[in-house]
């Protein structure tokens, strides 16, 4: 069981800040989900806990272990690459038991626990082929398995969903938490898919331009990011962001609702008022708006509606909304106790949304 | 079912016709080596005629040519073989740790390759006189690594680049060394380009003739240098034993190229194109 620890972890090359200044905590046998933009520097993060690189500045401790300067093999970290990186002149048996045998574990050990790992993922027909012969999916297991098989108890999977259809990721997660559940061990997943980080994570860091701007367990951080980026990075359908201003008393305006805030605060400004999608409500007696897109993905309909100058999302029922098409009036209310408010220059939470002023 | 226009079959024919045009001096060299020397010289050429072996007896009874044969053999080989192992470390080195200055470095290399080797000739000559090389199967074997290995570095780090560096991270984490991911992991995925700088060079060794000539010697002389001093006997030019000798020398290039012919080609593409998995 291995806690990690970043400690003001930077990691640059020469003018490009790919990582200023991480600290964060990742505990013991947590399923912790780390994601953000392409180019957050989510992969560099890995690669600098796996012993690829080493961190310009800061500590990396496992265990309360210094690893910092320790070299990758003796790292004891299982690794699954965003590439697959199957070695295309050797079996799929071989390729997985390829961290096995570079240990000298003995023929029959290594059989045994590559026919485990290969049940568990659904590969043991594949065992005798070569990668060249795979489906995508079926690579995508098979660098999963290898990753797995290493002995450790801190697994680092960086993006490895990525590409794949649907169905397929949704068989593959699945697949993943039982491997977790399997190797009772720290799983350390990275993505840029804010659907899939919040269906696999317990916990989540969400990192943007370098940054850790929020982390926390996973449905606390739905609920109440604690950086308007994080706000936005993390959820689907994406969460509206309103301009507005906080006033003296705690009133905040925008051009949509205007509510109290339910604690006071003190500060007046500009502010940035987050609305999560369910949290705007199509009511019959709501707000005028007027539909401009309408997405049905089944049970769902994401709606994108017009209203006060601004575009805004929500998710309804399907059937609730069949009748409707693009133009139609779409009329809203807002749910003032679900509104997030950001100081719009840091970015930083002020608080959320009380009581509202009207509709 | 297709059928086949008779612009294609005209295009076919093109082709057979041309291909034998190049091939016509092989295969009169061929024929010829069969012939007695007064079959070579009729006029007109004699087409059908009682084949011989004398030519061929007479060639492998000689003191000289079975030496000349060996050496052309070791010198080839043994090169190949050394510029082939050094080669395929530089472009590694280069490929992976990118040194400072590694484009004009490659750059160089390919440049080396480029001066004519008469210009070369006399400072390596100067050299192993000095040296006491001259005319030694290590001098010999050494002087065709050195002229392979800027050609064969080229080739192999085009197709070292098309090898994802994530398969070397992989053996990293997993406690490789860097032997083994050079040798079980980076190596089997390049074979193509391996075979096609061995032919290459294999093919430029078997062929030289001015290097050996200059800085050879008795002991060391090979096929290409054997056909030049043994090309008139008797006052005028010995066809038969031209013939016999270069169908005897031709074999070995031309098996090497039939059997690795598909990494030849592979390896005419300089590895440009990426194979990951």
């Amino acid at each position: 069981m291995s806690s990690v620890r970043l400690q003001g972890v930077s990691r640059h090359y020469r003018d490009i800040h790919a990582l200023k200044d991480v600290t964060v905590e990742i505990a013991s046998q947590s399923l912790t989900v780390v994601c953000g933009p392409p180019a957050a520097g989510k992969s560099v993060l890995l690669r600098l806990l796996v012993g690829l690189e080493q961190p310009s500045r800061g500590r990396i401790l496992i265990n309360d272990r210094d690893i910092t300067d320790v070299p990758a093999a003796e790292r004891r970290i299982g690794y699954v690459p965003q590439s697959f990186a199957l070695f295309p002149h050797v079996s799929v048996f071989d390729n997985i038991a390829y961290p096995l045998a570079l240990q000298r574990v003995g023929r029959s050990e290594i059989e045994r626990r590559v026919d485990q790992v290969a049940d568990i993922l659904r590969i043991r027909p594949l065992l005798r082929k070569r990668p060249a012969q795979l489906s995508g999916g079926e690579k995508q297991r098979t660098a999963i398995a290898r990753g797995m098989l290493k002995n450790a108890d801190l697994f680092l999977l960086d993006d490895p969903l990525v590409g794949l259809d649907f169905k397929l990721r949704e068989s593959l997660m699945e697949d993943l938490k039982d491997m977790r559940g399997e190797l009772n061990a720290t799983f350390l997943y990275v993505t840029s898919d804010s659907l899939e980080a919040l269906t696999m994570a317990e916990d989540l860091i969400v990192l943007d331009a370098g940054h850790v701007i929020d982390a926390n367990a996973a449905a606390a951080l739905y609920q109440q990011p604690r950086h308007l980026r994080a706000a936005e990075l993390v959820g689907f359908p994406r969460c509206n962001v309103l301009p507005g201003r906080l006033e003296a008393g705690g009133l905040c305006r925008t051009g949509i609702v205007d509510f109290r805030m339910d604690r006071p605060t003190n500060f007046v400004g500009d502010v940035a008022v987050a609305a999560r999608p369910e949290h705007i409500l199509h009511r019959p007696d709501g707000a005028p708006a007027t539909i401009r897109l309408m997405e049905n993905i089944g049970a769902e309909c994401v709606v994108y509606f017009d209203a006060g100058g601004e575009t805004l999302v929500t998710s309804v029922p399907s059937p609730s909304v069949a009748h409707l098409d693009m133009g139609s009036p779409f009329p809203f209310a807002v749910s003032a106790g679900g509104l997030l408010v950001y100081d719009r220059a840091t970015g930083a939470l002020l608080g959320r949304g009380g009581e509202a002023a009207h509709a | 079912m297709r059928r086949t226009s008779w612009r294609e079959h005209a295009y076919h024919a093109l082709l057979w016709l041309v291909a034998l045009i190049f091939f016509a001096p092989i295969l009169w060299i061929v024929l010829c080596s069969f012939k007695t020397g007064d079959q070579i010289l009729a006029v007109p050429p004699k087409l059908i005629f009682t084949p011989t072996v004398a030519n061929y007896a007479k060639l492998f009874s000689s003191r000289a040519f079975p030496r000349e044969l060996f050496n052309s053999a070791v010198l080839s080989v043994a090169s190949v073989l050394i510029a082939v192992a050094v080669s395929f470390l530089a472009a590694f080195s280069f490929s992976r740790f990118k040194p400072g200055g590694t484009n004009f470095l490659m750059f160089l290399l390919l440049s080396i390759r480029m001066l004519p080797g008469s210009a070369a000739i006399l400072p390596v000559y100067l050299m192993y006189v000095a040296f006491g090389w001259k005319d030694t199967y290590a001098g010999m074997i050494l002087f065709y690594a050195m002229f392979s290995i800027p050609f064969s570095v080229w080739i192999l780090k085009g197709f070292i680049d098309g090898v994802s560096p994530r398969f070397d991270e992989t053996g990293i984490i997993n406690g490789a060394s860097w032997l083994r991911i050079i040798t079980r992991t980076i190596l089997p995925q390049v074979m193509p380009g391996v075979i096609a700088a061995s032919i290459f060079n294999f093919i430029f060794v078997w062929n030289e003739f001015l290097f050996n000539y200059i800085i050879g010697g008795l002991s060391t002389s090979n096929i290409p240098v054997a056909l030049a001093s043994g090309l008139y006997s008797n006052g005028g030019v010995d066809w038969t034993f031209i013939s016999a000798l270069t169908t005897v020398y031709i074999v070995p290039p031309i098996l090497v190229v039939y059997f690795f012919q598909r990494y030849l080609l592979v390896g005419m593409t300089f590895g440009t194109v990426r194979g990951e998995v």
